[in-house]
C-alpha cells in the first residue's frame, strides 16, 4: 500500500513540477538534445531524478533544500526528488524508475554501497550519468563522485581545538555513532588532529547522535569530574545537549565544539553564543547542480571523478562573515 | 516466638519477597547496590547525579504510567513515542513561532496527544482490530505527521525569513518552567510532573470505578462484558489516557531540548514497556498496578545512569541492559506458578 501511496504522490510531485515549469520554457534560444540535434524554438529542458535515501535526517533534508535552490536558479532544470525512507531496496526501485522514464541525469545519495552499486551501473549503461553524493559505491561505474572528508574535519576540529587550549586541557568528546563511519572518522580525525597535545580526553562516550542521550552523558560527565575545560560534540545537536545540561548544573567557562554547522543548527547556536565553534559538512548540493549542468552541456570531460568538498569553520570572530573555508 | 505458629506461617520477609511489589523492590535494590559498588569516583553518592537520574527517567516514566492503564486492559500502545513526536513538533511550533501563551500551548498540545489515543483506541475496542497493529498504524501516522507538520527539519529557535536568513526568538517561558529545578536545584520539573502522573494513574487505578473496569477486561474482557461492564468506552478511555500522558511526555520533551524534533521518542514506547513490566504488571492484563511501574521506571532509570557514569562502552550496555530486563522478569515470573 505504501508503494502505491509513494507512486501516486511521485505522480503528483512531476504533475506538480511540470505545472510550475510551464511558465519557464518560453525561452526561445535553439538549444542542442544530447543526440546532438538542434531544436529550434523549444528550449531544451532537463530532468534530473535526485534520489535521497533518508529525509528523516535534517543534514539530508538540507541537501535536498540545497540541491532544490540551485537548480531554482536554473530554469532548463527540473529536478525530481525521490526519499527512499531509509530502505535500500526502495531506493534500488527509484534508480530503475528513473531509468524507465528516461530522466537526463541521476543524482543519488546511496544508503549503501553494495545493493545500490549494480543499479547504477544499469543507469550508466542505459546512458544516463550519474552524480554520488555524500556515500561511495564500489567500483567506478558512475560518473563523478561528490563528498567530504569525515577525517580531515575531525582533524580541524581538533587542531583549532588544540589551538584554542593552548595545547593544554581537559576534553570531553562526545561521539557520533561509534558503528558508523562518520562517527569513527570524526574520532580518528580528531585525535590526529590533538596528537602531541596535552590536551587529555577524560571522558568519552556514545551519544548515538541523538541530542536527550548527549545531555545525559553530559550529566555524568559533570558529575565524575570538577573540572572540564571543552566539549567536542560530533555534530551539533550533542554539542547542544552537552552545552544544556552544563548550564542546568551551573557550570560555566566549558567551550563547545560541534561538526555539521547547518543553517538553522549549528552557525545559529554559534550565533546565540551556545557554541564556540562548528565545523561544516558540506552537502554538496550545490556542488552537485553545478556538476549536472556540465555534463548536461556537454562538457563531461571537465569533470573529474571525484570531488572532495573542504569544509568551513564558524566561530564567534567569522560569524558575521558566514564562516571560513578552510582547505 | 511460637513455634507452630512460625512453621504454619512464613515469616513476614517472604512473603513480602514474594509479592511481586517485594520482587520489583529487590531489583531496584540490587540495581543501586551496583551503583554503589561501581561509583565512578564517589560520583554516585552526588546529589546531582540522583537529580539527572529522575529527570532523564521522567519522559519514559510519564508515558509508562499511560502504559501501565492500557496493558491492564490487556492492551498496547506502540503509538506513545511518535505522539511525543508529534506533541513535540506541535508545542514548539505554537509556543517559538506562533507565540502563543502556555494556557493555550498545553491544552492543544494535551488535545493533540489525547486525539491520537481516542482514534486507536477507537479502532482496536470498537472496530476490534488487536491492539498492536491499530497502535502499530497510529505510531506511522502521528511519526508521518511530526515530519509533515515540521517539514522535516527541528524546529527550533532559529526561525528562517522569508529571504532564507534567520533570526533568533527567544525560548518560551513554558519551556523553561518545564526545564526548571525547584527546592534549591535538587528536583527538576518534568520529574515533578512525572510525580503527578503517577498520582493521578493511581487514583484512576485504585480510586475509580474506570480502574476496577481496566482490571477486568483485562482479565477475562467477555465476563466483564457480561457482567455489564462498559469495554469499549472503557478501553477507548484508556488509549485517550495514554495519549494524554504521551502528550504531557512530549511538552517535557520539547522544553528540555528547547526545540521539537521530529525524530524525538523513536523507541520510546519500548522502553515504556520495558519499565512497565520489569516492575510486574503482566502483559496479559488484568494484574499490575501503578506502584510497580514507579518501581520499574527507577530501575531501568538507575541501570542507565550507572552504565552512563561508569562510560560503558554501547555494546557492554546493550548486552547488560538485556541480560538484566530477563532477570528481572524471570524473577517475576517465578511468582506467579
Amino acid at each position: 500500500m505504501s508503494k502505491r501511496f509513494a507512486q501516486i504522490s511521485s505522480f503528483l510531485a512531476v504533475a506538480l513540477l511540470a505545472g510550475c515549469n510551464k511558465s519557464d520554457s518560453s525561452d526561445n534560444a535553439p538549444v542542442i538534445t544530447k543526440e546532438g540535434r538542434e531544436v529550434p524554438g523549444a528550449a531544451r529542458t532537463y530532468t534530473v531524478g535526485m534520489s535521497q535515501c533518508n529525509l528523516g535526517e535534517p543534514w539530508r533534508v538540507q541537501m535536498n533544500e540545497d540541491i532544490r535552490a540551485a537548480a531554482a536558479k536554473h530554469p532548463e532544470l527540473k529536478v525530481i526528488f525521490k526519499d527512499a525512507q531509509n530502505d535500500t531496496l526502495k531506493q534500488r526501485s527509484h534508480v530503475e524508475e528513473f531509468v524507465s522514464s528516461k530522466v537526463d541525469l541521476i543524482i543519488i545519495s546511496p544508503k549503501e554501497a553494495q545493493p545500490l552499486t549494480e543499479p547504477v551501473a544499469s543507469a550508466m549503461d542505459a546512458g544516463i550519468p550519474v552524480i554520488v553524493l555524500d556515500r561511495a559505491l564500489l567500483g567506478d561505474k558512475y560518473t563523478c563522485f561528490i563528498g567530504a572528508d569525515n577525517k580531515k574535519i575531525g582533524k580541524a576540529a581538533g587542531q583549532w581545538i588544540a589551538k584554542k587550549l593552548g595545547g593544554k586541557g581537559k576534553v570531553v568528546e562526545l561521539m557520533g555513532l561509534m558503528t558508523s563511519t562518520p562517527g569513527q572518522d570524526r574520532h580518528t580525525g580528531f585525535r590526529e588532529g590533538i596528537a602531541g597535545t596535552d590536551i587529555d580526553v577524560i571522558f568519552s562516550a556514545d551519544m548515538k547522535w541523538l541530542e536527550p542521550d548527549a545531555r545525559q552523558e553530559m550529566e555524568s560527565a559533570l558529575a565524575r569530574f570538577d573540572h572540564i575545560d571543552l566539549v567536542y560534540g560530533h555534530n551539533d545537536p550533542g554539542a547542544h545537549g552537552a552545552y544544556l545540561a552544563a548550564k542546568a548544573a551551573g557550570r560555566d567557562n566549558i567551550i563547545f565544539v560541534g561538526i555539521d554547522a547547518l543553517p538553522q543548527e549549528g552557525v545559529a547556536y554559534v550565533q546565540q553564543g551556545i557554541l564556540d565553534a562548528t565545523f561544516r559538512y558540506p552537502t554538496g548540493g550545490a556542488e552537485a547542480v553545478d556538476t549536472a549542468l556540465k555534463i548536461l552541456n556537454g562538457q563531461a570531460q571537465t569533470v573529474p571523478k571525484k570531488i572532495v568538498l573542504g569544509t568551513r569553520l564558524f566561530d564567534k570572530s567569522n560569524i558575521a562573515q558566514g564562516g571560513e573555508a578552510l582547505p | 516466638m511460637n513455634d507452630t505458629a512460625d512453621a504454619a506461617r512464613p515469616p513476614a520477609w517472604k512473603t513480602f519477597l514474594g509479592s511481586p511489589g517485594g520482587r520489583a523492590l529487590l531489583a531496584l535494590v540490587l540495581v543501586l547496590a551496583a551503583g554503589a559498588a561501581f561509583n565512578a569516583d564517589g560520583a554516585f553518592f552526588k546529589i546531582g547525579t540522583h537529580r539527572d537520574t529522575l529527570r532523564q527517567a521522567s519522559v519514559y516514566g510519564i508515558l509508562a504510567c499511560g502504559m501501565t492503564l492500557v496493558i491492564i486492559s490487556g492492551g498496547i500502545d506502540l503509538a506513545v513515542g511518535s505522539v511525543v513526536a508529534l506533541t513535540a513538533v506541535c508545542a514548539a511550533t505554537m509556543a517559538i513561532h506562533w507565540n502563543w501563551p502556555a494556557w493555550e500551548v498545553v491544552p492543544a498540545s494535551l488535545a493533540i496527544g489525547g486525539a491520537c489515543g481516542t482514534i486507536a483506541g477507537f479502532i482496536t475496542a470498537a472496530w476490534k482490530v488487536q491492539p498492536f497493529i491499530a497502535t502499530l498504524a497510529m505510531m506511522v501516522f502521528a511519526r508521518g505527521l511530526a515530519k509533515y507538520a515540521s517539514g522535516g527539519m527541528k524546529v527550533s529557535t532559529a526561525v528562517q525569513n522569508a529571504d532564507g536568513t534567520y533570526h533568533y526568538v527567544e525560548v518560551p517561558t513554558l519551556f523553561r518552567v518545564i526545564d526548571h529545578r525547584i527546592l534549591g536545584g535538587n528536583l527538576s520539573m518534568v520529574t515533578v510532573i512525572f510525580i503527578i502522573c503517577v498520582a493521578l494513574a493511581w487514583l484512576a487505578l485504585s480510586r475509580h470505578r474506570w480502574g476496577r473496569y481496566l482490571y477486568a477486561i483485562g482479565g477475562n474482557e467477555e465476563a466483564a462484558r457480561l457482567s455489564g461492564v462498559p469495554v469499549v468506552g472503557a478501553k477507548v478511555c484508556a488509549y485517550a489516557a495514554s495519549g494524554l500522558f504521551a502528550a504531557v511526555a512530549g511538552l517535557c520533551q520539547a522544553a528540555q531540548e528547547q526545540q521539537g524534533d521530529p525524530e524525538a521518542g523513536a523507541g520510546y514506547e519500548l522502553v515504556a514497556i520495558a519499565m512497565v513490566v520489569i516492575g510486574g504488571t503482566s502483559l496479559m492484563g488484568g494484574r499490575g498496578g501503578i506502584g510497580l511501574t514507579l518501581l520499574g521506571v527507577l530501575t531501568i532509570g538507575y541501570l542507565d545512569k550507572i552504565l552512563s557514569i561508569n562510560a560503558v562502552p554501547e555494546a557492554g550496555r546493550l548486552v547488560l541492559t538485556g541480560v538484566i530486563i530477563v532477570a528481572a522478569v524471570m524473577t517475576q515470573r517465578r511468582n506467579r506458578t
